[in-house]
């Protein structure tokens, strides 16, 4: 067992699916490996993006495949760094079905020292006929500003200089 | 809950002949859902997306998420082709491809768009956002509608 692996999948897990925008979607990473993740969708009326069809919108899509994708290239990093998407290219192969999960699944390809390419797609009944497809390049940025200490202070700063509506809501 | 083709038609005339991008933002459940905003500005539409905690990708930044910055995005672009062009189906999305230029800040988000070409199947549009100033863009989307 990996050990760094082991202490990434609780924090992914957390910080992906318990915090911001991941929590109002409401996804679900089911696999998390070196370099590969899987993750679920489950329909929501909310981010339907055609109201003849009820079809969910493009940028679920795009948020998913992004998060996917961003996990993947976060599980190949040895030290403090953070991993910002340079770009995002999406191809739709065909419209999602209305009231079905979506399955999401993202490996990375190739980690170079600067870049990490990854690509990923998104499927509903059968994982070879995908209803999209990605690939995405995030960029490697070594932050001593990642450590542990450090998010913890900054959040106790935040909460001294009373931002306090951000802070309620976003650990809610 | 869905709506009527031509509902739809009705709606998209009257947001025209009312110069009011938002009736048909309004039309679409994904735009409350992430908080996208439509208006004229002299003569363009410009959108604009709040800040609010649900948008947060990285909170000890706090940063938006990248998937809402590409979201609010290829909304714009279809809102733009449903108010500019004569279209009356909800463009469907082909490919879209985004560069994420600087991190997108926890405060408003700006984006216009440009039609670049429109033939009879097929349109692409650019969108552009930015925070502070137009000419500090924090991502650029170029993207494929399929509009018959």
């Amino acid at each position: 067992m990996d050990l760094r692996l082991a202490i990434f999948k609780p924090m992914l897990k957390l910080a992906m699916e318990r915090s911001g925008h991941g929590k109002v979607l409401g996804f679900e990473i089911t696999k998390i490996g070196r370099g590969e993740v899987e993750m679920l969708f489950p329909y929501k009326e909310e981010v339907v993006g055609n109201p003849v069809t009820g079809v969910v919108h493009g940028g679920v899509i795009v948020s998913l495949l992004d998060t996917c994708c961003g996990c993947a290239a976060i599980t190949m990093l040895k030290g403090p760094m953070v991993t910002p998407t340079m770009d995002l290219r999406l191809d739709y192969m065909h419209p999602a079905a209305p009231h079905q999960a979506i399955y999401v699944s993202a490996k990375v390809y190739r980690d170079t020292s600067n870049v990490i390419f990854c690509r990923g797609s998104a499927w509903q009944d059968d994982p070879e006929n995908p209803i999209a497809h990605c690939v995405a390049t995030f960029m490697k940025v070594e932050t001593p500003s990642v450590s542990f200490s450090n998010v913890v202070r900054r959040r106790f700063n935040r909460l001294l200089r009373g931002d306090k509506a951000y802070e309620r809501e976003a650990d809610k | 809950m869905t709506i009527s083709e031509q509902a739809l038609k009705v709606d998209l005339l009257r947001a025209k002949q009312e110069s009011n991008p938002q009736l048909i933002l309004d039309l679409i459940p994904y735009s409350s859902f992430i908080g996208a905003q439509a208006k004229m500005d002299t003569d363009q539409v410009l959108y604009w997306l709040d800040r609010r905690p649900s948008n947060i990708g990285n909170p000890s930044l706090p940063a938006i998420h990248g998937g809402v910055i590409g979201g609010f995005l290829e909304l714009s672009a279809a809102i733009e082709i449903l108010y500019t062009l004569d279209v009356n189906l909800v463009p469907k999305v082909v490919d879209f491809s985004l560069d994420y230029l600087r991190p997108g800040r926890y405060k408003t988000t700006y984006a216009n768009c440009t039609v670049l070409r429109q033939g009879k199947k097929l349109v692409n549009v650019t969108a552009t956002a930015w925070q502070d100033d137009p000419q500090t863009p924090i991502a650029n989307a170029r993207c494929h509608f399929l509009i018959s």
